[in-house]
């Protein structure tokens, strides 16, 4: 299992990217792709597509995608487009909150979560509380 | 249900890397294992319920294991604990 963190920034993506990977260890690959091409803040489909393709050139793979903003959905979706039936079918977008997202869809991969077991990890996400037992200012 | 009672010294409590070290441990066994905080308990391979659980400075926390390898498991599990906790041991009466 991979996970792919698309994001309008690049260094927000690369830098979810070393979280992640300090996080849950070094068994998962986590792959960014964020920015445009020129280094501008926005997405890529192409360097979506080319991340998705360089992970599911290796048979076994499924690939998780996390994303910053709605708007990055249209460039995966543009990308997943580009992309055959049977690669298609090992990728699934998750709705997940990028970075509680990410992290729990890391380590789920760590321990061997197969793809629906790391999206439902990430998924869990969206209710996540960033502050467990009660927020004190609030 | 075998189980084992510790006192955590980090200062930052339980937090994103060393939970994500204990939820890869408690994977590794068969046994079903929960971790408790005061009333509250949580799955020990998930991640998500374990960053709920709010585990701080001074929080008194027990890891329960019930399965053919619950007993080692739990070593297994105080081990990977050991930086952040000060064990307490079996007898003490809380």
């Amino acid at each position: 299992m991979s996970l792919v963190l698309v994001s309008h920034s690049k260094s927000l993506a690369e830098g979810l990217r070393d979280m992640v990977v300090q996080v849950a260890g070094e068994s998962v690959r986590v792959e960014a792709a964020g920015g445009t091409a020129d280094g501008r803040l926005g997405t890529n489909a192409e360097a979506i597509v080319g991340t998705l393709r360089a992970i599911l050139a290796d048979p076994g793979d499924g690939v998780l995608v996390l994303l910053d903003l709605g708007s990055a959905w249209l460039s995966v979706e543009m990308a997943l487009e580009e992309l055959s039936d049977s690669e298609r079918a090992r990728v699934h977008v998750s709705e997940a909150p990028l970075v509680e997202g990410a992290v729990l869809a890391a380590v789920q991969a760590s321990v061997g979560g197969t793809l629906s077991e790391v999206a439902a990890a990430a998924a869990g996400a969206t209710s996540m509380s960033k502050a467990p037992g009660g927020a004190s200012n609030a | 249900m075998p189980e084992i009672r510790m006192t955590v010294i980090d200062e930052s409590g339980l937090h994103a890397r060393p939970a994500a070290r204990f939820v890869q441990a408690a994977s590794r066994f068969t046994s079903r294992i929960v971790i408790r905080n005061g009333e509250r308990e949580a799955d020990a391979k998930s991640l998500i319920a374990l960053l709920s659980l709010a585990v701080r400075l001074s929080s008194v926390i027990t890891v329960a294991a019930e399965g053919s390898d619950a007993d080692v498991a739990l070593a297994s599990l105080a081990a990977e604990l050991s930086p952040y906790v000060t064990p307490i041991p079996a007898n003490t009466v809380s």
